[in-house]
C-alpha cells in the first residue's frame, strides 16, 4: 500500500539568502521516478521534513513548468525552518507533496489580475506570477502590489525588472526604512497602494496571500471599494501534520486547508459558521 | 404496520444461531487461537477493552468503557516509520495486517468504527489504520441496559446495531441470539458449530430491544440540527461554556469518532536515528490550532469548544456523510464539569 506519509529523500542544488531570515531552496528527488513524476500547480505546498526536528508545510516558490528542480523560500521562524538554517548545498533533508489546490490559472484567462503580497507571501505567489509573465498575452493588466516592513525584507527584488518587461505592473511599499537603506518608493501598509493601483473591479480577479491581518485589510478595503467576495482568492495558513486530511489541525467548517485550500474564494470562506479573516463583509 | 414489516425483514435476515452462555468459554477458547481478542474488562467500578485471554475475563454486562475500541485502530501513540542519517525514512511499519478480534463491542462504538473506516479511507487511504483495519473482525453486542449518559437511540446507532459487524450477539437470558453480519462471522460461527436458532428467537430479540429502548435518560433531537447550529453559532450558551469548561481534552481523548493527531519526531540518543510517531491530538487544547511566529487561530476557550461540537453535529456530514457523534455519552461521563452535549443542544432548542 502506498504510505502518504513518507518523505522523499531529496538534496539542495542551489541556495540563496534572500533577506536576513529568508533563503530560497532549489531541491530535486534523489529517486529518478519521483524526481520524473512530480509536478505541482502554482499555490500548492509540500510537507517539508528535518528528520529529527520535524514536518512543517511550506508553499512551493517556483515556476511549475520547471517542477524537476522546485524552490521553497523559506523564513527560518519554526522548529523545521530554524533547523534549515544549518543546511548546505548537497544536504538532503525529507519532502512530499504538492498538496492543496492552488491559484487557477485557467480562471484568470482574459481578466486583469491583481496581485495584492505582504512580506513572505510574495514567495507562494511566485509561481503565478511567472505563468502569467510567462503566457503574458492571455492576460489583460496585471498589477503586483507587495509590502514589506523594510526595503531589506523585500523578496525577489532582483526579479522586478524581469517581471516588468514582461509587461507586469509591480508596486512596492515598505512601512518603514531604517536610515542606513535608501528608498524611492511608497511607504505604508500595502493597502495604501489601492489608491496607486489600475486596477478596477471591473473584470479583475485578486490573489492576495501575506500575514492574517494584512490579508483581513486587504479583503476589508477591496471589498469597500466594490470588489466583490468572488473575486478575491486569499492563500490561508493553518497548522498541518499530514497533508492529506488526516491529522485534522487545519479544519475550518466542513473544510481541510489542506486538501480544499490552501487558496480559496474568498466567497466560499463567508459561508462558514466560523469567521476567516475576521469575517469582512460577513 | 412498520412493525410488521420490521418482522418480515427481520425473518428474512441471513442465518441466525444460539450461543449458550455455558459454551461461552469454549467459544472465546477458540478465538483466541487464531486472533488477537480484545474485549471488555472491568477496572473498579469502570470497564474498558483489553486483551483477552479467557472468557472469565469478560464483563459483557459492561456499561460503555471509559476510552472506545477505537484504541486498538487508531493508537493513541503511533509509530509512522523510523528515520536515519542519510537514509531518511525506512522501516515502513504500517504494512502489518493483525489478525484480532474485537469482542463484545456496543452499536455505538460499531457505528463509530464504520465512520472512522470512512475518515481514514477518505481520498487518501490511510496505510496504519486500514492495514489494522482490514485484520480486524467486530463481534458486536446489542445493549440491554443503557447507561445514564447513552442517547444513542435518538441518533440511531443504539441500543441495536444494523450492519458493520462480523457476529452480532445479543443477551436472551440463558443464550446469547448470534446473528452473522459477513462471511468470516459466518465461518466463526461455522468453526464453532452453533447450533442455529429458530426465527421467533427474532422476536425476543426485538422484545428485549424495545425494552431497553424505553431506559434512556438522555435524548438528543437531529431534526435540522446542522441549521440549528448554524444560525446559533453566537448563542449566549457559548460565552457560559467558555466560563464553564476548562479545556482539558477529556471529551475528546474518550470520544470514539475523534481522529486528529499531533506529529513528533523522537530521536535516539545517539541522535542519528530516530522514529516519527503520531499522538491523539485535541481541538479543545490551546495549541492546538498555532501556527509559527506564535499566531492561535482558535485563541478563546468559545472557539475551541464550537469546533468540537460543531465538528461532531454539523460539519461532519458535509466532510464523511454522516454525524460525527454516535451518543455513546463518553465526554458526558468523563467531564470534570458536567458539560453535556445533549443539555447543549436542548438548551439552543429552548427546551
Amino acid at each position: 500500500m502506498h504510505n502518504p506519509f513518507k518523505p522523499q529523500q531529496a538534496k539542495i542544488v542551489d541556495m540563496k539568502r534572500e533577506t536576513a531570515d529568508t533563503t530560497t531552496y532549489t531541491f530535486e528527488f534523489l529517486d529518478e521516478e519521483v524526481k520524473e513524476n512530480f509536478c505541482f500547480t502554482p499555490g500548492q505546498f509540500n510537507m517539508l521534513t528535518i528528520f529529527g526536528i520535524g514536518e512543517a508545510p511550506i508553499s512551493i516558490s517556483s515556476d511549475p513548468a520547471k517542477s524537476k528542480y522546485f524552490q521553497h523560500t523559506i523564513r527560518h521562524v519554526g522548529n523545521v525552518t530554524n533547523a534549515m538554517v544549518k543546511l548546505k548545498v548537497g544536504d538532503k533533508l525529507g519532502i512530499r507533496g504538492a498538496y492543496g489546490t492552488g491559484w487557477n490559472i485557467n480562471l484568470l484567462k482574459n481578466k486583469n489580475v491583481l496581485i495584492v503580497a505582504g512580506g513572505i507571501g510574495l514567495a507562494p505567489l511566485r509561481p503565478v506570477i511567472l505563468q502569467l509573465a510567462g503566457q503574458r498575452g492571455e492576460f489583460d493588466r496585471v498589477e503586483i502590489l507587495y509590502g514589506a516592513r523594510t526595503p531589506g525584507e523585500m523578496l525577489f527584488t532582483d526579479e522586478y525588472q524581469t517581471w516588468r518587461s514582461k509587461g507586469l505592473d509591480v508596486l512596492p511599499t515598505v512601512d518603514n526604512v531604517p536610515d542606513t537603506e535608501e528608498w524611492k518608493h511608497s511607504v505604508g501598509v500595502v493597502t495604501g497602494l489601492f489608491d496607486e493601483m489600475q486596477s478596477m473591479p471591473e473584470n479583475t480577479v485578486v490573489l492576495t496571500c501575506g500575514p492574517e491581518v494584512m490579508m483581513q485589510f486587504v479583503v476589508k478595503d477591496l471589498l469597500e471599494r466594490h470588489f466583490q467576495p468572488h473575486q478575491i482568492y486569499v492563500s490561508l495558513e493553518r497548522r498541518m501534520n499530514c497533508g492529506v486530511k488526516k491529522c485534522g489541525k487545519c479544519q475550518i467548517g466542513p473544510k481541510f486547508v489542506c486538501k480544499d485550500g490552501p487558496v480559496f474564494a474568498y466567497a466560499e470562506l463567508l459561508t462558514l459558521p466560523e469567521s476567516v479573516l475576521g469575517g469582512v463583509g460577513k | 404496520m412498520v412493525i410488521a414489516r420490521n418482522l418480515e425483514a427481520m425473518l428474512q435476515a441471513s442465518s441466525i444461531a444460539f450461543l449458550p452462555k455455558e459454551k461461552l468459554n469454549d467459544f472465546v477458547g477458540l478465538l483466541t487461537e487464531e486472533f488477537l481478542l480484545y474485549g471488555p474488562v472491568q477496572k473498579k467500578t469502570e470497564f474498558v477493552f483489553e486483551k483477552i485471554e479467557n472468557a472469565a475475563q469478560l464483563a459483557l454486562d459492561y456499561h460503555t468503557t471509559l476510552l472506545p475500541p477505537k484504541k486498538v485502530l487508531h493508537q493513541p501513540f503511533e509509530t509512522l516509520f523510523s528515520f536515519s542519517e542519510g537514509e531518511g525514512a525506512v522501516d515502513d511499519v504500517s504494512h502489518v495486517e493483525e489478525k484480532q478480534l474485537l469482542f463484545g463491542v456496543h452499536p455505538c462504538d460499531v457505528h463509530a468504527i464504520s465512520i472512522l473506516d470512512e475518515v481514514y479511507s477518505h481520498e487518501y487511504e490511510d496505510p496504519y489504520y486500514m492495514a489494522k483495519r482490514r485484520g480486524t473482525l467486530v463481534v458486536a453486542l446489542n445493549c440491554s441496559t443503557p447507561g445514564d449518559d447513552c442517547f444513542c437511540s435518538s441518533l440511531g446507532t443504539g441500543p441495536d446495531l444494523k450492519d458493520g459487524y462480523d457476529l452480532l450477539l445479543t443477551d436472551l437470558g440463558d443464550n446469547y441470539l448470534v446473528e452473522t453480519g459477513s462471511k468470516a462471522g459466518q465461518e466463526l460461527v461455522e468453526m464453532a458449530r452453533l447450533y442455529s436458532a429458530p426465527r421467533v428467537t427474532l422476536v425476543e430479540k426485538e422484545k428485549r430491544l424495545s425494552d431497553a429502548r424505553k431506559k434512556f435518560k438522555k435524548r438528543m433531537i437531529t431534526d435540522g440540527l446542522h441549521d440549528l447550529l448554524e444560525e446559533n453559532f453566537r448563542h449566549p450558551v457559548w460565552e457560559e461554556l467558555m466560563k464553564k469548561c476548562l479545556a482539558c481534552g477529556s471529551c475528546t481523548m474518550v470520544c470514539p469518532t475523534c481522529f486528529c493527531y499531533n506529529v513528533v519526531d523522537k530521536i535516539d540518543l545517539g541522535l542519528r536515528s530516530g522514529k516519527r510517531q503520531r499522538e491523539w491530538d485535541s481541538c479543545m487544547l490551546l495549541e492546538y490550532a498555532q501556527v509559527a511566529m506564535g499566531h492561535n487561530f482558535r485563541k478563546d476557550r468559545d472557539a475551541r469548544i464550537k469546533q468540537r461540537l460543531y465538528h461532531k453535529l454539523a460539519y461532519y456530514e458535509p466532510q464523511f456523510g454522516t454525524l460525527g457523534c454516535v451518543g455513546c455519552g463518553r465526554c458526558i461521563h468523563t467531564c470534570v464539569k458536567k458539560i453535556d452535549i445533549t443539555e447543549i443542544i436542548g438548551r439552543i432548542r429552548g427546551e
